[in-house]
This record gives structure tokens, C-alpha cells and sequence, in this order.
């Protein structure tokens, strides 16, 4: 049996994963002695319309996507859909937080009527996906290990915990204790927490635990004076499309 | 950081051979398995074994036959996680890996000498054929038996033909029951709570062995104190998720027990009215 | 032997320093925000002598959050089982943590022994910190009776201002101090300033519960249906922080992870916790635990009553830290008085 052929795809995104993808550095190399490569827009200029495996990024933003990720999930035995937007929406998914044509009017003034839009919808609310890799941008490691399991045939489950837990592992300072809020305890894990181990905060780009807990979580915004508007901004940063989540089971992987 | 290798250690498997594997339902499949080396796994009713599948995990699964087959044992596998999806595709000849035999069988000494009353819904007859079948190899040294089964439709059944000898036995005092009949089914129709009225026994002298999905314990139980058989003399087996299988990672802790090692099977008086156990 | 040395203040970076040139020393350092942790040091400038209790407690070296315990590769269909150890010296571990590494040393030793833990524990010295006064309002070591110390350590050492006072409890700890030559023995003087420092600790420290020692557990044999669980269902976000801090919780995770070749790799454990969503679920879907009372609970229960029926010894050192992590201010010492005010 010959390497499996895999095809890497763009929606609507700012690339980043790719790039995440391209600077994997020496592992590349042992990734690529698994897998044939056949078209990968950002690092390659032949195309193929014969592939195993596509692995998309980006959200559905407009009708020909939709379209298209049909045609792409039709040839594809195995579709990965990788970064928040193509996972759960991410930043694109603010564009549900307006009226559509008020929004089209305001990117793109009088030209507007030339483009058509719908609202952002994450790869699994249109097609099946069989592996999510989510994060703003995906964690490298993260994505090596869906890969394997990708080809290994096996399933790969995210997380279902907080990323809470992966920063006590990590021994960070938490960031409440420094005054800043942060996502962590509503986001699940899987990125290692990845930001706060680098100083940030978590911005929620994996989306939320299955069963965040509501009330408890109000309780800690009250008791750290945050205002419910504030996080609802933050978390509707990347995690708007949810609400359009009919099957949210789907999203476990 | 030094890393070194270690000769012995819990989480060492003996290497096995799958000898025989066929479907059993649309969800269950059979697995016949010796160890390497015509070693022979030396369980008892009602223990259970780690399957380590290299580079996708390990799952616990019970042991559905007797240990009185020494040269092999079998396993019935329900598809519904990663190791198990992966077993699935397995094959005879395939090789895995084998960590146990693990936690407390049935108490088959307590058992010796005394009338027996079995009872099994849908999936808990594969731990307790170990059981049956080790009752049957040795049936002088038992009092009278009782073998209740139920499951949801007739083609759930597990080893169909195995449990048609069962029934045709002079020695043995069987039942079988479905939720839901099809066309084809001549046997009851109903819940297997509904069984237990009609069985004939003497509960001064009688076990009874219950192993089914968590729903049916406390029906199920209720029925059997109602035959007045003593809480001692009644015995469980629970289903948990052991990841260790040596009593501590924690997954399969159902109160103060762990499942692994205290388990998975109990009897009645240990765990009554312990709310995490049914 | 010569049970208690002296060692004058002055000389401490030097011993730190002497000792960091042959062993790894890790030691409680600031990290800012009063959060402190144990990290590597090679002098004694870089430890905080006065000390909260770490994020994480010295548990992370004794049972690391993620561990390989076997190597595969597929192709020979072979399994080895590894070890990966470090050795060490911990400096400045307080009772509460000695007693939680008491606490794991009891469960990975019970049957079937776990072997990975109980070599690397023999490759680790211990090196105990006496606290002369709380820590902060989060402690409850007093009502466990860990505020003293109750053994654990290879030396232990209490601040008595110009010196330090050494306790030896052990012949690696006897080495320790020949070797590094700064030693005195300690005189009646300096042993009755230590004997008056215990005095004084003892009207210091008071049971922090409204329930006393002996009673705790009483208290929880009796907690399983209280109203308590159902509030802190309300509050508890099921982050894990409590028990991934906790010094005695030690549940992990297996895991499989092949290498890029598809055919080699490793199965590890990694820590795990009652208080994860998927923590008790089965194949089957069915969750033992799926509410987060029942979660919060379990992991009561298993500091104040399991591992007292069991190993007779509360597994709750009365550290703090699941009180000082907690998201949502779920404190350990206010939930016991809940609970006791319920039984009044």
C-alpha cells in the first residue's frame, strides 16, 4: 500500500494553521515520509483532485463553500478539519453577531451587492467531519497526534476538561491570581495551554467544555467584578457559531 | 533524567493469540485466546483481563469462560470505544497483549454445596457464563440451578446455541425472556424481573448471581429479597472503566471500593445502599 | 548519631550551594503573586525559606503528571516496561507535604505494588521545612495534626532566627550533613529554644474546623446525602484545579501514544481527575459520576473517609491548596463547617 495522498484546504481563514503546518521544522520531515503530499496551497504549487485524506481549514462563509466542502468531503475517505473557524467558527463567526446585509454594507460599502454571504458555519454543520484539530492556531503537537491517529485509523478524542487542568500542570501562575481573567476554565483542553504558558491569557479558541458549569461561572465573573457582557465579547470572539450547534454531540469527535 | 528498563512491573503484558474471532450480534464479537507459550491464564468466574492493544490502548474485558478450559479463553467484545472499535477488526491469528487476570470472581468455594439461582440481562451473561459453564463442568458438586436470561430482542441473544443446551438439560432449570419479540421468538416476552416469581427455591440454601446493565440491579434485586434469600447470599458484578487494573488510577472507585480490585464482584450486603454502587 | 545539628543562617547559601554541585536541589522559589513553586536551584539566594504552599506540591516528583510506564514496537509485538527517575534532594518541604508524600507512599506501596513510584521515591531525599506560624487563612493542618512534624524527611529543619536547627532522621540524611561540613552539633541551649518554639506553635495553632480531630471522620461517614454537595454543585466548575494541587490525589490516565513511524512508541500515565467530566464514564456512555456534586463528594470523600476506613489516616494534609486554587472559592474549611452545622 502506497503513502496515503493528502490534500490540505482553505475557507475562509487567515492561513495561519497552514503556516503553523509548514514551520513544523524537522518533524515535517518524518511526517512526510508517512504521508504523500499532493496539494498544499501555501508551500506547493501542483494541485490534485485525488486524495485520502483533505485536512481544511477555515469556515463556511458563503454558498459556493458550501458547495465546495461537499465536493471535498465526497472524495475524501478521511476529512480533518483543523483551526478554530474551521472547528467551531472561530473569529470569523463574530460576523453572527449582525445582520448580514448591515455587515456587508460595512466591509464592503457600495460594492456589496457583487458578493453573496450566509452566516459562518464551522466544517461539521455541513459535512462530517471525522477529526477536529481545533485552536487559533492549532498546537503543533496537537495536530501530529491527530494525524497519527488519522492514520492509524483510530479515533481521536479533545479533551473534555478545562484548560485549567493542562496549566496546574504546567505549574503557571493563574492568571486570576494576577488580577487578569481568562477563558481557561470554560475552554477545553488539548493546546497544553499553550498561551498562558507564554503569558497570555486563554481566549477560548477551542471552544467550550460539553457541560460548562453556568451558575459557577457567573459566581467567579461576580466575585472577580467582571461584567457577564465582557466575557460573552471574549467568548463570542471565537465560539459565536456554536448557537448554530443543532448537534452538538457531533463536535466530541 | 534516566530511563531505564524494568524486568518486572503491572503493566508487563503476556503476549496472546486470538485462535478464533466471529460476530456475534450486529455490536458483539467473540474472541477465542490463548497466551503465548501454552501458558494457561488461570482466572477465576467472574474476573476480568486488560487487552492491550499496542499503540491504541487498553480496555477491560470480562472473561466469559470457565477456567476449567485451561488451553484457552474467550471473550465477548462490545464495539463501542477505541480499543474495542480496533478488536473488532481483528482477526484470527492477530496477536495482543494480555494484563491479568484482575479483581474478585465470584466466591466459587461459598458457592460449592448450594443451590444456585442465575440471573443475566443483556450483556452480563458473557461474565457470567464463566460462571454457568464452570457449574455445569462441575454440576455434582452443586445443588439445584437456576439460569435466568433476558435481553432486549431475540437476535441480542449471545452464544444461542450454547444457551439452547443449557435449556435442554435435565440438570439445569432455565429461562430466557425478551423485551421484544420478533415472529420467529416461541420463549417469554417481558422484563426478567417478571422470571423471578415463578422460580421454585429453598433461599435458606440458595446463591443468586446477578449481572446485567446498571438499570436492572435494583429491580432485579428487589425481586430476589422477595424470595427471602439472604443479602449475604446475594452477589453483583459492576461494571466500571478500569484503566490500572491494580487499584489505582481511581476511574473505576465506586465509593470506597475499587471496582479493579475489590470487584467487580460483590455481594449484596457489601454494598446495600451504597448510592455509587446501584 | 547525634540526632540535632546546627547550622548558622549564614552558612545556608553555602550548603545549598555544595550541595547543587553533586545532587539536583529543587526548592520552593517565587514566582510572583504569592505563588511559589519547587524548581531546580543551585543556591540558597534563589529558595524562599518563607513560603506558602507550592501551585503544585512535591507530589509532581514522585508521581510526575505524565509518565511513560512502557515502550512499545508494534512490529516485534513487543512491550518493555520502563522507568524514568531522577535523583534528587527536595529542600524546604513543610509537614502538610510530607505528609501528603506519606499519604501516596502508603497507596502505591498497598498490592499490588506500584513499582515505578516506589524507586523513584527511593531516589529522592527529603529535606523538611518547619512553619512556625499559618501560612495564610487557607491551612487547616492543625485539625489533621500535620502541623508538626511526623516523620517523612531524611533532615528537617526549623528556623530558630540565627540558625537552624537540624533534625537527622535518616543515614542519607546523616550524609547530607557530614558532607557538607557546616554542621555543629546543636547544644541544650539551641534544643530548648526548638522545644520552645513547639510550645508556642501549639497555642498558635488551633483546630481551624468546628469539628474536632477524631469527630472529622465521623462527620463524613454521614455526609453522603448532605444538602452541602448540592451547593457546591451550584458553585464548582469542574476546572480540576483541587485535586491536580492535591497532595494526595493521585489518579491518572493511560494512554497510548505511537511515534511518527507508526510502529514504536510509548504508553504513559498521565495525571487525571474525579473532577474531569469524563472522569468515570464508561463505554457504554453511562457517567457514575456525571453530576458535579457527586464529584465534589467523591473527592471529600476520599480525603475524610475512604482512605481512613482503609489506610486509617486522613488523606487531606490540610494544605490549602484546593481552598487557594479554587475558581470558584470553594473553601475545604468552610464546607466541613457546613457540613457539621448540618448535623447539629
Amino acid at each position: 500500500m502506497g503513502k496515503p495522498k493528502v490534500a490540505f484546504f482553505d475557507f475562509s481563514c487567515c492561513e495561519g494553521c497552514q503556516l503553523q503546518v509548514a514551520n513544523f521544522g524537522e518533524t515535517l520531515l518524518d511526517i512526510l515520509g508517512l504521508i504523500d503530499v499532493v496539494m498544499f496551497r501555501e508551500v506547493m504549487s501542483e494541485k490534485s483532485d485525488v486524495y485520502d485524506v483533505a485536512i481544511v481549514e477555515g469556515s463556511i462563509t458563503t454558498t459556493h463553500d458550501v458547495e465546495r466542502i461537499k465536493k471535498i468531503r465526497a472524495t475524501a475517505k478521511v476529512l480533518i478539519a483543523y483551526g478554530s473557524c474551521a472547528t467551531i467558527g472561530g473569529i470569523n463567526g463574530m460576523k453572527n453577531n449582525f445582520d448580514l446585509e448591515d455587515i456587508k454594507q460595512y466591509v464592503y460599502k457600495h460594492d456589496a451587492k457583487y458578493f453573496e454571504t450566509i452566516p459562518t458555519h464551522p466544517l461539521h454543520q455541513i459535512v462530517k467531519v471525522d477529526y477536529f484539530v481545533h485552536g487559533c492556531p492549532v498546537y503543533q503537537p496537537e495536530f501530529v497526534k491527530v494525524l497519527k491517529c488519522a492514520l492509524a485509523g483510530l479515533s481521536y478524542v479533545v479533551p473534555d476538561y478545562a484548560v485549567c487542568v493542562e496549566c496546574r500542570f504546567n505549574e503557571n501562575v493563574c492568571m486570576y491570581d494576577k488580577g487578569i481573567s481568562c477563558l481557561g476554565p470554560i475552554t477545553r483542553a488539548g493546546c497544553n495551554s499553550w498561551c498562558i504558558n507564554n503569558g497570555n491569557i486563554c481566549y477560548g479558541c477551542r471552544g467550550m467544555v460539553s457541560n460548562p458549569a453556568k451558575n459557577g461561572q457567573m459566581d467567579i465573573l461576580k466575585k472577580h467584578n467582571i461584567s457577564l457582557d465582557w466575557v460573552e465579547n471574549k467568548m463570542n470572539m471565537y465560539n459565536k457559531p456554536r448557537e448554530l450547534d443543532i448537534n452538538e454531540q457531533k463536535h466530541k469527535g | 533524567m534516566k530511563r531505564i528498563e524494568l524486568k518486572e512491573s503491572e503493566y508487563i503484558v503476556a503476549p496472546a493469540k486470538i485462535l478464533e474471532a466471529r460476530m456475534m450480534t450486529a455490536q458483539e464479537k467473540y474472541f477465542k485466546i490463548a497466551l503465548e507459550g501454552g501458558v494457561s491464564l488461570d482466572h477465576e468466574p467472574g474476573q476480568f483481563v486488560m487487552v492491550s492493544l499496542l499503540g491504541i490502548g487498553e480496555a477491560p474485558i470480562s472473561i466469559s469462560s470457565s477456567p476449567t478450559k485451561r488451553s484457552y479463553f474467550e471473550l465477548v467484545v462490545r464495539n463501542a470505544g477505541k480499543v474495542t472499535n480496533a478488536l473488532h477488526k481483528m482477526e484470527a491469528g492477530d496477536s495482543l497483549g494480555i494484563r491479568g487476570p484482575f479483581g474478585r470472581g465470584f466466591p466459587v468455594q461459598i458457592l460449592e454445596g448450594n443451590d444456585l439461582l442465575f440471573v443475566a440481562g443483556g450483556l452480563g451473561v458473557v461474565p457470567l457464563r464463566s460462571l454457568i459453564n464452570f457449574v455445569i463442568d462441575n454440576r455434582r458438586d452443586f445443588g439445584k440451578v437456576h439460569i435466568l436470561l433476558g435481553c432486549k430482542k431475540p437476535a441480542d441473544l449471545l452464544f444461542a446455541n450454547e444457551i439452547k443446551e443449557w435449556g435442554k438439560r435435565l440438570d439445569v432449570n432455565f429461562s430466557c425472556t425478551v423485551d421484544k419479540a420478533d415472529p420467529d421468538w416461541k420463549g417469554n416476552i417481558g422484563l426478567i424481573t417478571s422470571l423471578i416469581p415463578g422460580v421454585n427455591l429453598n433461599p435458606k440454601r440458595t446463591f443468586a448471581i446477578v449481572v446485567g446493565p446498571p438499570i436492572m440491579y435494583k429491580f432485579v434485586l428487589l425481586e430476589i429479597l422477595k424470595k427471602e434469600i439472604p443479602e449475604k447470599q446475594i452477589y453483583v458484578s459492576l461494571e466500571r472503566h478500569m484503566k490500572c487494573g491494580i487499584g489505582k488510577c481511581g476511574h473505576c472507585q465506586i465509593a470506597q471500593y475499587y471496582c479493579c480490585k475489590d470487584g467487580p464482584v460483590f455481594s449484596y450486603d457489601q454494598i446495600k445502599g451504597n448510592k455509587e454502587a446501584l | 548519631m547525634q540526632q540535632f545539628v546546627v547550622l548558622k543562617k549564614e552558612n545556608f547559601d553555602a550548603f545549598i550551594s555544595s550541595l547543587a554541585q553533586t545532587e539536583k536541589v529543587v526548592a520552593p522559589v517565587s514566582r510572583g503573586y504569592n505563588n511559589f513553586s519547587f524548581q531546580e536551584v543551585v543556591s540558597g539566594k534563589e529558595i524562599s525559606l518563607k513560603y506558602i504552599p507550592t501551585i503544585l506540591p512535591p507530589k509532581k516528583y514522585f508521581l510526575p503528571t505524565r509518565e511513560t510506564l512502557t515502550a512499545y514496537n508494534k512490529r516485534e509485538n513487543a512491550l518493555n516496561a520502563i522507568l524514568e527517575y531522577e535523583k534528587m534532594v527536595i529542600f524546604g518541604v513543610h509537614t502538610c507535604d510530607l505528609a501528603g508524600i506519606q499519604c501516596l507512599n502508603m497507596v502505591f506501596a498497598d498490592k499490588p505494588k506500584d513499582i515505578n513510584y516506589i524507586i523513584r521515591k527511593n531516589k529522592i531525599a527529603i529535606i523538611g521545612l518547619e512553619c512556625n506560624d499559618y501560612c495564610d487563612e487557607y491551612a487547616s493542618c492543625c485539625v489533621v495534626e500535620n502541623h508538626l512534624p511526623n516523620g517523612g524527611y531524611d533532615l528537617f529543619f526549623t528556623d530558630l532566627g540565627d540558625v537552624f536547627i537540624v533534625h537527622i532522621n535518616t543515614l542519607l540524611g546523616e550524609e547530607i550533613v557530614s558532607k557538607a561540613a557546616v554542621f555543629k552539633p546543636a547544644d541544650a541551649k539551641t534544643l530548648k529554644l526548638l522545644e520552645s518554639l513547639r510550645q508556642m506553635k501549639r497555642s498558635i495553632f488551633k483546630d481551624e474546623v468546628n469539628v474536632k480531630h477524631e469527630n472529622l471522620k465521623i462527620l463524613f461517614d454521614s455526609a453522603f446525602e448532605s444538602k452541602v454537595w448540592e451547593d457546591l454543585h451550584k458553585r464548582c466548575v469542574a476546572c480540576g484545579n483541587c485535586t491536580n494541587v492535591c497532595p494526595t490525589c493521585y489518579c491518572f490516565d493511560i494512554i497510548d501514544e505511537p511515534n511518527l513511524d507508526l510502529n514504536t512508541g510509548v504508553r504513559y500515565r498521565n495525571w487525571d481527575s474525579c473532577q474531569n467530566e469524563p472522569f468515570a464514564k464508561v463505554a457504554g456512555n453511562e457517567n457514575f459520576r456525571k453530576e458535579r456534586s457527586q464529584r465534589q463528594r467523591h473527592r471529600y470523600m476520599r480525603k475524610f473517609k475512604y482512605p481512613v476506613d482503609k489506610y486509617s489516616r486522613y488523606f487531606c494534609t490540610g494544605c490549602g491548596r484546593c481552598s487557594r486554587t479554587c475558581m470558584a472559592k470553594i473553601k475545604l474549611k468552610e464546607t466541613i463547617n457546613d457540613l457539621a452545622k448540618e448535623t447539629k
